[in-house]
């Protein structure tokens, strides 16, 4: 006999107002059918009636774990439309940043994560810990904790600060001291690999017909990083290694995003080393207007998420049309077919190993 | 009239028992907050009280001044009966036991009553999730019977080897028998398999399936109103005190110790030790799939217990 239960919007493991009609048949999940848009807000409309860094702002609500990585990917859209280039040293500053931005959003995934697995708070607290950390020292990069706003055409708000270099040092090795601690308390916890190994396993040719990106992608062994594939920044000069895990279950995507923070903490010491002296400001706010040059633009860039595209049409004053490709809202569809079959706890398992932020679903 | 003496001495050691629980109830709800509070770098209670004491004063006292609010899909009178009748159920299972040579009652079967008794905590849960008609309270209600199969055999039977070597279903005589060594050395696999039980049957992390916050919201408490919900809340710490209680006792000597403190005193310090692991444990393991604990019961537990039965007999019994 099917049976079929509601679970969320309101729920502890949604991460927000995800609602999953899930139809069972046992405690063997048969279909599981999401049903989004609580948190609708029509930022693309919202745009439109803008000038173009007004708007960045708002882009930074859309992912609020990661704000800073959609900040530069609507800012990279409009430079692209001006025909900018950003300054050298600016690229080594919003390189730093984003990683910074993305370990940060990493951590806070790992502890939900755990969450998600029945272990109430214990590492959500640890890695939000550090978390605070990290963010601490992009406020002292940027000037805010939360929604930094710091991306300028051409370049960032503010320079690096002058202590940054060595705050930054101190931290990164404190996180990969802590990072190794975490690897280490839950790939020995026997229980901790039962409920993830071959658990929502997504092959490779899955994983691509169904669009996945990031680290879901990468755990299917599929070798895709806009980072290295359409590479932007520094990150061709760094070196930039995409990390790939081949099962395609929980537990590669719970890897690859351990050694993707692993690869981030060594891609900003390459860069604090390799930066270049110079200046690094972006254009003020005020000067951003016509003449644009293109049409049509469209930029790629990766986000903590996955890939993330902005799809801008452009006018004199404001976007005539701007689309964003959200990341987790893809990821997302790709939920009911790792889903079947599954046992019911591991709907929670699976879930948390998308990384959903349900502002980026629903936009 | 007269109360003879017999009655008097029965009355105390009822007063000084329920006395007993409510102080570990109250000790652990405080010692579990601030144990898993330390464990995540937070504080835990600290307003009421010297290190937040008193906060579950507090908690109980909103807990049950609010309405208790019986769902329209519930069955009436199996929700409204049986969450006080799980705590007094408990509290019963606690009387079973032994505090020391003078305090408690000391049956001849009290081991066996016990076991039996405790069997049908499970079904009580079973009875109280249906009732409420809530699904994630259903799903609960269908796991813990489910879990009954993977863990009571592999408890029974490791207690079996205790009562093999002490040749009696007493707790005191139990108790007793561990003047040389205590049975956790002479069997630490029956031990080992009996504490693991322990938790499924406690509904403990990493066995907490039932209520499972991250997957089933509360599990079969879903739809209990806040009073029913302060109860839920001293029938897991009267459980925690009954299983720390019958860990102390079968397997760590009771009573038995240095005769610098009293008995009691010695019976509480080893539950509280065994309360604090299992919250220990608590804190830093995630949860086990219901399969999953299926097989490890059936595969693991269940040989293991055997295997302990075997060995006690062949090395102390024959």
């Amino acid at each position: 006999m099917l049976t079929k239960i509601n679970v969320g919007p309101i729920h502890p493991s949604t991460h927000g107002v995800l609602r999953l009609v899930v139809t069972l048949d046992g405690d063997t999940i048969v279909n599981v059918e999401p049903h989004i848009g609580f948190l609708h807000r029509g930022v693309e409309k919202l745009v439109e009636n803008r000038m173009y860094m007004q708007s960045e702002s708002y882009m930074e609500k859309v992912d609020y774990a990661a704000p800073m990585a959609y900040s530069d990917l609507y800012v990279s859209a409009v430079e692209e439309a001006m025909g900018v280039h950003i300054k050298e040293r600016a690229k080594y500053v919003r390189l730093i940043l984003l990683e910074l931005q993305r370990i940060a959003s990493h951590l806070l995934w790992l502890g939900t994560f755990c969450n998600d697995l029945g272990q109430m708070f214990t590492m959500f607290m640890w890695t939000m810990k550090d978390r605070d950390l990290v963010m601490n020292l992009l406020q002292d990069a940027t000037g805010s904790r939360m929604f930094y706003v710091n991306m300028r055409v051409g370049g960032v708000s503010m320079d690096l600060p002058p202590d940054f270099e060595e705050h930054a040092k101190s931290l990164l090795d404190y996180l990969e001291k802590r990072i190794k601690d975490y690897e280490a308390f839950l790939e020995k916890n026997p229980v901790f690999i039962e409920r993830t190994k071959g658990v929502g396993v997504l092959s490779r040719k899955d994983a691509i017909n169904l669009g996945v990106t990031g680290p879901v992608l990468r755990a299917s062994g599929v070798n895709f990083d806009v980072r290295s594939a359409y590479t932007y920044y520094a990150y061709e000069k760094l070196n930039f290694m995409p990390q790939i895990q081949v099962k395609g279950d929980v537990f590669a995507r719970y890897k690859v995003r351990i050694l993707e923070m692993k690869e981030s903490i060594r891609l900003i010491r390459d860069a604090l080393k390799e930066m270049p002296e110079g200046d690094a400001l972006g254009m003020p706010i005020k000067l951003i207007s016509p003449p644009i040059k293109e049409k049509e633009v469209i930029v790629r860039r990766e986000l903590p998420r996955g890939e993330g595209m902005m799809y801008m049409v452009t006018d004199k004053q404001k976007p005539y049309r701007l689309s964003i490709r959200a990341p987790a809202f893809i990821n997302l569809s790709a939920l009911n077919h790792m889903a079947q079959g599954a046992k019911y706890a591991d709907l929670f398992a699976i879930l948390g190993s998308l990384d959903l932020v349900m502002a980026d679903v629903d936009r | 009239m007269l109360i003879d003496e017999g009655l008097a001495s029965i009355l105390a050691n009822a007063i000084l028992v329920l006395l007993l629980i409510i102080m570990f109830d109250y000790t652990f709800g405080w010692l579990e907050r601030k144990t898993i509070a330390k464990a995540q770098f937070r504080h835990g209670p600290t307003y009421l009280g010297p290190f937040g004491f008193l906060q579950n004063i507090a908690d109980v006292i909103k807990l049950i001044a609010k309405e208790n609010i019986v769902p329209s899909n519930a069955d009436k009178l199996i929700f409204s009966v049986l969450p006080p009748l799980f705590l007094s159920f408990f509290i019963f299972l606690v009387y079973l036991l032994p505090f020391s040579n003078s305090i408690g009652i000391s049956l001849s079967l009290g081991l066996l009553a016990v076991f039996v008794l405790l069997s049908f905590s499970p079904l009580i849960v079973f009875l109280i999730g249906i009732a409420s008609g809530n699904k994630f309270s259903a799903i609960s209600a269908q796991r813990s019977v489910i879990m009954l199969l993977g863990y009571e055999i592999p408890l029974i039977l490791s207690i079996a080897g205790v009562v093999l070597y002490a040749g009696s279903f007493n707790i005191a005589t139990i108790v007793n028998d561990q003047r040389s060594a205590y049975f956790i050395f002479l069997m630490p696999i029956a031990f080992a398999v009996f504490f693991i039980s322990m938790l499924a049957e406690l509904e403990r992390p990493p066995f907490d399936l039932r209520e499972a916050d991250s997957e089933l919201i509360a599990g079969w408490l879903v739809d209990v109103g806040a009073p029913y919900y302060a109860l839920a809340l001293f029938v897991d710490y009267t459980r925690m005190f009954l299983g720390s209680l019958l860990i102390s006792l079968l397997f760590l000597g009771g009573w038995l110790g240095p005769s610098i403190l009293p008995p009691l005193i010695w019976l509480m310090i080893k539950a509280f030790v065994v309360a604090f692991i299992i919250v220990i444990i608590r804190a830093t393991t995630v949860r086990m799939r219901l399969d999953k604990l299926l097989s490890f019961g059936w595969f693991w537990l269940l040989p293991l217990s055997v295997v302990s039965i075997i060995l006690t007999f062949l090395l102390f019994v024959r």
